[in-house]
């Protein structure tokens, strides 16, 4: 009962946050015209903060260069448990124009940390970003914030960490 | 005390760390750290050809990457000592100016945001999308156009094009003044912005400020000027101001928007009919083109062997006003608040600076000189 009281509550209310990890912008800048009263993200529960610490959706922006190789992960592991990681346009899933010989790109991003969902273009249209998160979000936070708790039961050191989190 | 913010923090949309160092809420000088974004375009670059070469320069910067091909364009365009035809000219002109709106609405959009004004945030980002169509209407594509080519444009336009993006101009043009006003008249924003993040004239000079910051400092500046363009067909007049601070960056973007408006109403009216594109045989030689983005000046400086290039250089104008943010605007600042604000209405984008690393094994800058052509050229560390 509590727990799917708990689930409907995650699922509308995401915590997104963008993490340009080296493109060139214009991916950033389609996630920032999501909040333009067209696309209107907070209609669907979605809250914009770009904090890592607080996160449930991590938009990762850009092929992964030289200072991000490490930091993603640090990132990654700093948002709390129930998280989903969307790899926006060419750059993260393949490097795009960038992945060439010579350059600083360590493309897939997800050689670094899972990724959910990836969505393609070079950027990809502001709607597509929403369709993305809103296909993988809710269900998958809702999901894995059950597997959690199931873990928890198995491991309880990680029980506090978890009720930090609620 | 030093107060780090960022690479990935609620004020900024691309990573880079600014250091503050503060007493209390005082914030007495600041300092910026680069690096996260470099991709190493320019080394990627060299050896492919143009066609190639124009898609990695597009690539540059996101905001302003129409200008980017187009500076790319022209720079082969005076290596071979020919013009585009007029007609491209004209819808390149057209393009630029639609670029420039959009990405001063979206500075100011950001400005308003940091400044916790939801509201004038909101309507700038609402302004904004109607011109992301016209421009999705013009070339295809909302961001990374891929419109230009060496010699001209790729697409051409027909009458219903030209009618539709007057319309979303004329739109524009008739609700503008009044969130002009919100802005201007707005007592609790005109608190947060007159008298903040002051760049006088000699200081906008000594860290080479360009573009709306420079402008807004009281130099009168923008090259497009010198563009032949701009110059000869087109009737407008350079925006600038006296008054140094957040708020005369930020109304000189909002009169740039107008004086745009103007331009792409010219542009649209006198359209000249012809070719789009046309052939041009590039010699082996060295070429720099500057133009105006949205930012400031960005300069190309290349050198091909007629099939390749050989060597290149992108100055973007970001990297000049960041530093002029750094140095200058956020010294002796009231609020971290204001802080973050001033860092704002400079317009950063992190992507556009972040191509060149200036070091060498002493950490310290070299400047390396073109063999043949005398020009001082900034060596990659990593480079070859």
């Amino acid at each position: 009962m509590l727990d799917s009281l708990k689930d409907i509550i995650r699922k509308s209310s995401i915590h997104a946050c963008l993490v340009s990890t080296g493109g060139c912008n214009g991916c950033d800048i389609e996630v920032v015209a999501l909040l333009s009263p067209r696309y209107d993200l907070e209609q669907y529960g979605i809250y914009f903060h770009n904090n890592p610490r607080e996160a449930d959706v991590i938009l990762i922006a850009g092929a992964v260069t030289e200072q991000w190789r490490e930091k993603l992960q640090r990132i990654y592991a700093k948002a709390p448990e129930p998280k989903v990681v969307v790899a926006i346009g060419n750059c993260p899933l393949s490097g795009d124009v960038f992945n060439q010989e010579g350059s600083s790109v360590y493309a897939p991003v997800s050689d670094f940390i899972p990724v959910d969902a990836e969505v393609s273009g070079c950027p990809p249209r502001p709607s597509e970003i929403l369709a993305a998160i809103l296909a993988v979000g809710p269900d998958a936070i809702a999901a894995k914030g059950r597997q959690a708790k199931g873990d928890q039961k198995a491991q309880p050191s990680e029980k506090a960490e978890g009720e930090e989190k609620k | 005390m030093i107060l780090p913010i960022g690479p990935v923090h609620p004020a900024l949309k691309e990573p880079l760390r600014l250091k503050l160092k503060t007493r209390g809420e005082k914030v007495l000088e600041a300092e910026i750290d680069y690096g996260y974004v470099h991709r190493g375009i320019e080394r990627v670059m060299k050896g492919k050809t143009w066609q190639k070469g124009i898609y990695l320069s597009e690539r540059v910067c996101g905001i302003c990457s129409y200008i980017h091909t187009q500076t790319f364009a022209e720079t082969f365009e005076k290596i071979a000592g020919e013009t585009a035809p007029l007609r491209a000219q004209f819808l390149r002109a057209l393009t630029n100016e639609l670029d420039r709106i959009q990405s001063h609405l979206l500075a100011n959009s950001t400005y308003f945001k940091i400044l916790e004004h939801e509201t004038l945030f909101m309507y700038m980002l609402y302004l904004r999308e109607p011109i992301m169509d016209a421009i999705e209407l013009l070339t295809g594509n909302r961001v990374n156009m891929g419109w230009n080519v060496v010699g001209g444009v790729k697409m051409d336009v027909n009458q219903s094009h030209l009618d539709s993006i007057l319309k979303i101009i004329l739109n524009l043009e008739s609700e503008f003044d009044r969130y002009v006003e919100m802005f201007d008249h707005g007592p609790l924003l005109g608190l947060r912005s007159h008298d903040v993040g002051k760049l006088t004239r000699e200081e906008a000079i000594k860290a080479r400020a360009v573009g709306p910051v420079g402008r807004a400092s009281g130099l009168k500046h923008d090259l497009r000027e010198q563009h032949h363009t701009y110059k000869d067909h087109l009737d407008w007049n350079v925006i600038w101001r006296k008054d140094m601070d957040n708020y005369a960056r930020t109304m000189n973007r909002f009169d740039e928007i107008t004086e745009s408006m103007k331009i792409i109403k010219q542009v649209i009216e006198n359209l000249p009919p012809g070719e789009i594109r046309k052939q041009i045989n590039i010699p082996a030689g060295y070429g720099e083109w500057a133009n105006e983005a949205p930012r400031g000046e960005v300069t190309y400086m290349v050198e091909t062997n007629g099939n390749l290039i050989k060597n290149i250089s992108i100055r973007t104008p970001s990297i000049m006003n960041i530093d002029a943010c750094a140095k200058y605007m956020l010294k002796d600042v009231a609020t971290v608040a204001d802080a973050i604000a001033t860092y704002a209405t400079v317009d950063p984008c992190i992507a556009c600076t972040e191509r060149v690393v200036i070091v060498d094994e002493a950490g310290k800058g070299q400047e390396y000189v073109y063999p043949d052509y005398n020009i001082p050229y900034l060596k990659d560390k990593t480079g070859d």
